[in-house]
C-alpha cells in the first residue's frame, strides 16, 4: 500500500506521506502526526516530534491532561471502578485511543427509587434470583411498566444524541444523560452497578462497549456509541446507538450502517417459537456478508425487574443458547460488530472492552417484547428522535 | 527515558505490518477435568496422586468451593517431574453477570493458561457440589469462542464401601443419595477403596457395584482403584465434550451390547436407551429434544443424553450430547460401508419412561 494511498500528509510539509516514525509504531501511537514524506522532513521535525514519545512512555499524569480538572478530583478509573489513580496505567494499547481522567461520581436525589446497588455498588437481588435460570413471562401490568421505562430510556438517549459534536467530552454527554434521567424521575441503571462510575457508557472508535465517560473531547471523524439504561417504577429499559462525530470516513459509515442492519434483521425474526440461538445465526450471516466480524464476549440479555437476567442471547453463530421465544418475554439484542478481528481486550479500568487489533467497532441495541404474532420494539425511535442516521432520512 | 538527538530511520508505510497482533500462542485448548465426589471418597487422594505421580505433565489443580462467596480460588500447579509444588492464586472477577458470555470462572482459567508457559491439563476439584450440571454448562463452551480451555470430562470418585451402604439403605425407599446424581453426570467413575471390600466377597461385590453404577449411568467408564492409583491416560484427554471426537460414538455403539433391553420405570436415577434403524429428519429431532429437555415433556427429568443419529439424506453420523437443557447435535465422520446405520440414544435421568421416549421419537422418522 503506497504512502499516497494512506491519505496521510507529511507532518512537516504537508506532501503525501510514505514513511512513518518507528518509535511511534513501537509505542502504538497514532500515525497521524507521525507520518513523513522523506527522511529529511522526519529529521527536521525530530526535536519537536520526539516529545510525543516521552509523554506516552512515562505515563501521562492526570494533571497534564487538564490542570484545573485534576485539582477538582479528576482521576483515572481502575479496578472496575473501585479505585482511582492519578497516572495513566501502563497497558499495551491496541489502538490510538487512551483513557482520560473521570469526574467525581454524580449524586441522585433521595426521592428517586433506586436499585439495590446504588448505595454500595453490589447487586444483591440480581445474582441470586431464579430469573437467572428461567425466562419470565410478563403480566400485562409489567408490560405497561416496561413500555413506560423504555420510552423514558429512548428520550434520554435522544437527549444525548442531540449534543454529539466535535469538542464535547464524553463526560459532558454523561452529564446530559444524568440530568435527563433524574428529570424524568428515574435512576440511571449503570451508576454504581458493580461500581461502574458513570450514568451511561460512551464507547468511542475501537471501544466495543462499556466505555467510561471521561475528559476526552470527541474529535471530527470519531464514531461514538452511547448506551443508556434507566430504572423507573421497579423496572429497567436498555438501548444504545452509534453516532457520527462531524465528518466520518466511508469505512466507518459502512460499519455503523451494517451494524444497524444486523440488529434490524435480528429483530425481524423475533416471534413466538423462534429459538434464542437463531439470533446469532442471523447477525453473523449479515456481518459476514459485509466483511465484518461479530464480538463474542458480550451478549443480549433478559431484562425487567432485573437489569440482566435470562435469557442469554449470543450474537455469534452456532451457539448453544437454551430456550424458545414466547409471548410476554422481554430481552435485548445488542450486536457489537468489528471492522477487523472479533477478539476483544479489557482495559486496566476493568470495564472498557476494545478490539484486539485497534480497529473500530459499532453497536446498536433495543429492548424487545415478544408478542403473540411477533415483536414490539419497546425502545423504538419516536417522531421526536433526532435525524442522525443518513440511511433513515427520506 | 533518554532519546537520541538523531532520529531513527523512518519506516516505509507499506512495510508496516497491518496484521493483527497475534494471539498469545494459541495451540490446542487445555482440557479441564471436573472432579466430584463426597467427602472421604478420596478426591484429595486422587488429586495428590495426580500431582505427585511422575508423569511429566504440567497439571494445575483448582480447589473450588461452591455455595460460598469466593473471590479467589487457590491453584496448585505441578511443575512436572521432580519439581516442587507451586501454590498460586487464581482471582475470580467479582461475579458481574452483566451480559458477558463467559463466566468469571472460565475467564480465570483462561488467564491461568495464558500466564503459564505450558499447561497440559487443569483439574477442578469441587467440594459440596451435589449437582455438577451447572458447572458443566459454564465450562461447556461453544467452539466459536475458541477458548484456551475445553471441558474434558467429569470424574466422580466413589467410596466402594460407602456406596454399598447407601444402596442398601435406599433400596426400599423412593429416595436416593446425592452420590447417585454425581454418578449420573460422570463420564468416569473411580470406584475407590476396593481394598475395604472383604476378601471373600470381593469379586461378586465389585461386580454388583459396577452393575449398580451402570444401572444409573450406562455410559460411565468405571475404574476400580485402591487409594485412587489410576492410569492417568484413562482419565485425562477423554474429550468427552468434543463435538467431533471419535471416541464417543464408537463407545456408544459398543454399549448396545451391555444394556438390558427391558423397559424400566424407575423413580430413582436410571439409564434407558432407544434404538431405531430408520433415517430421521434433523429438524424434527431438534424439536423433539427441545420438548424433552426444555419443555420437560412427559414429566421426565433428563440429566444426560448421548446418542448417534442416522440422518435422512446425510452420509455423516450425527452425534447428540446433552447435559440438562444444554444440548448440541453435530455432524461427524461418514458412515463406513459396512456399518449398520442406526439411531441410538442413551438417556440418564429420573422418572424416565421408555414407552414415551420410543413413541415420541418415532415422530422424527422420515418413514413412518
Amino acid at each position: 500500500m503506497a504512502g499516497s494511498e494512506s491519505g496521510l500528509a507529511c507532518a512537516r510539509c504537508g506532501k503525501p506521506a510514505v514513511l512513518q516514525c518507528p518509535k511511534c509504531m513501537e509505542l502504538k501511537l497514532p500515525r497521524e502526526g507521525a507520518a513523513f514524506c522523506t527522511q529529511e522532513c522526519f529529521k527536521a521535525s525530530w526535536s519537536s516530534h520526539k516529545s510525543v514519545h516521552t509523554k506516552s512512555a512515562s505515563g501521562t499524569d492526570a494533571s497534564s491532561i487538564s490542570p484545573e480538572r485534576s485539582q477538582s478530583g479528576w482521576l483515572y478509573c481502575l479496578k472496575k471502578g473501585q479505585m482511582r489513580g492519578s497516572k495513566l496505567p501502563h497497558f499495551e494499547w491496541t489502538g490510538p485511543l487512551r483513557p482520560y481522567p473521570i469526574s467525581k461520581m454524580r449524586m441522585v436525589p433521595d426521592h428517586i427509587e433506586k436499585p439495590d446497588w446504588a448505595l454500595d455498588g453490589i447487586p444483591k437481588i440480581e445474582p441470586n434470583s431464579d430469573l437467572q435460570t428461567r425466562v419470565e413471562i410478563k403480566t400485562p401490568e409489567q408490560i405497561e411498566k416496561m413500555r413506560e421505562v423504555c420510552r423514558i430510556s429512548r428520550e434520554v438517549l435522544d437527549a444525548a444524541a442531540r449534543v454529539i459534536r466535535p469538542g464535547i467530552t464524553t463526560d459532558q454527554i454523561d452529564q446530559v444523560v444524568h440530568d435527563a434521567t433524574i428529570a424524568a424521575g428515574a435512576y440511571p441503571s449503570p451508576l454504581n452497578y458493580h461500581f461502574f462510575p458513570k450514568s451511561c457508557c460512551t464507547s468511542v472508535n475501537e471501544v466495543i462497549c462499556h466505555g467510561i465517560p471521561d475528559a476526552r473531547q470527541l474529535e471530527d471523524g470519531d464514531i461514538v456509541n452511547v448506551d443508556i439504561s434507566v430504572y423507573y417504577k421497579g423496572v429497567h429499559g436498555d438501548l444504545n446507538e452509534t453516532y457520527f462525530v462531524g465528518n466520518v470516513d466511508e469505512a466507518s459509515q459502512q460499519l455503523v450502517r451494517s451494524t444497524y442492519e444486523c440488529l434490524e434483521k435480528a429483530i425481524s425474526v423475533v416471534k413466538p417459537g423462534v429459538r434464542f440461538r437463531e439470533v446469532g445465526d442471523v447477525i453473523s450471516r449479515h456481518a459476514s456478508m459485509c466483511g465484518l466480524s461479530v464480538v463474542k464476549s458480550y451478549c443480549g440479555h433478559g431484562i425487567g425487574e432485573l437489569f440482566h437476567c435470562a435469557p442469554n442471547i449470543p450474537h455469534y453463530a452456532k451457539n448453544k443458547a437454551v430456550g424458545i421465544m414466547k409471548a410476554g418475554q422481554t430481552f435485548t439484542i445488542e450486536p457489537m460488530i468489528n471492522a477487523g478481528v472479533w477478539r476483544d481486550r479489557l482495559w486496566p479500568d476493568g470495564w472498557t472492552a476494545v478490539t484486539a487489533d485497534g480497529k473500530r467497532s459499532a453497536q446498536f441495541e433495543h429492548t424487545l417484547l415478544v408478542t403473540e404474532t411477533g415483536v414490539e420494539v419497546l425502545t423504538a425511535r419516536l417522531p421526536s428522535s433526532p435525524n442522525v442516521f443518513p440511511w433513515l432520512s427520506s | 527515558m533518554e532519546e537520541d538527538d538523531n532520529p531513527p530511520i523512518a519506516i516505509p508505510m507499506d512495510e508496516v505490518s497491518l496484521e493483527v497482533p497475534t494471539e498469545p500462542d494459541a495451540g490446542a485448548p487445555v482440557g479441564v477435568t471436573v472432579i466430584t465426589g463426597y467427602l472421604g471418597a478420596g478426591k484429595s487422594t486422587l488429586v495428590n496422586y495426580i500431582l505427585n505421580a511422575q508423569h511429566g505433565k504440567r497439571i494445575a489443580v483448582i480447589l473450588n468451593e461452591f455455595g460460598e462467596e469466593i473471590g479467589v480460588e487457590r491453584a496448585m500447579i505441578n511443575e512436572g517431574q521432580g519439581g516442587a509444588l507451586v501454590e498460586e492464586w487464581v482471582e475470580l472477577a467479582n461475579g458481574c453477570v452483566c451480559c458477558t458470555v463467559k463466566h468469571s470462572l472460565v475467564q480465570a482459567l483462561e488467564q491461568l493458561v495464558q500466564r503459564k508457559e505450558r499447561l497440559d491439563h487443569i483439574l477442578l476439584e469441587t467440594t459440596g457440589l451435589a449437582d455438577p450440571a451447572p458447572l458443566v454448562s459454564i465450562l461447556w463452551l461453544d467452539d466459536q469462542l475458541e477458548s484456551a480451555i475445553k471441558l474434558d470430562s467429569i470424574v466422580t470418585v466413589v467410596d466402594a464401601k460407602n456406596l454399598e451402604l447407601q444402596i442398601s439403605k435406599h433400596a426400599d425407599s423412593g429416595s436416593f443419595p446425592e452420590t447417585f446424581i454425581q454418578i449420573a453426570f460422570a463420564d468416569i467413575v473411580i470406584l475407590n477403596k476396593i481394598d475395604l471390600i472383604s476378601e471373600e466377597k470381593e469379586a461378586t461385590q465389585i461386580e454388583n457395584l459396577k452393575r449398580k453404577i451402570h444401572g444409573i449411568n450406562s455410559l460411565a467408564v468405571v475404574i476400580c482403584t485402591t487409594r485412587c492409583q489410576v492410569d492417568l491416560n484413562k482419565i485425562l484427554n477423554r474429550e468427552s465434550y468434543s463435538g467431533e471426537s471419535n471416541n464417543r460414538w464408537e463407545e456408544l455403539m459398543e454399549e448396545s451390547k451391555l444394556l438390558p433391553s427391558s423397559s424400566r420405570h424407575d423413580s430413582g436415577v436410571s439409564t434407558l436407551s432407544i434404538h431405531q434403524p430408520y433415517p430421521v429428519d434433523l429438524d424434527k429431532v431438534n424439536g423433539w429434544l427441545e420438548d424433552l429437555l426444555w419443555e420437560k415433556r412427559y414429566s421426565m427429568d433428563i440429566y444426560r443424553c448421548k446418542g448417534v443419529l442416522n440422518v435422512h439424506n446425510s452420509d455423516q453420523i450425527h452425534t447428540i450430547q446433552a447435559v440438562r437443557e444444554v444440548y448440541e447435535v453435530v455432524p461427524g465422520r461418514e458412515w463406513h460401508e459396512a456399518e449398520e446405520r442406526i439411531n441410538k440414544l442413551v438417556f440418564i435421568g429420573r422418572d424416565l419412561d421408555l414407552e414415551s421416549l420410543e413413541n415420541s421419537f418415532r415422530g422424527c422418522l422420515t418413514i413412518t
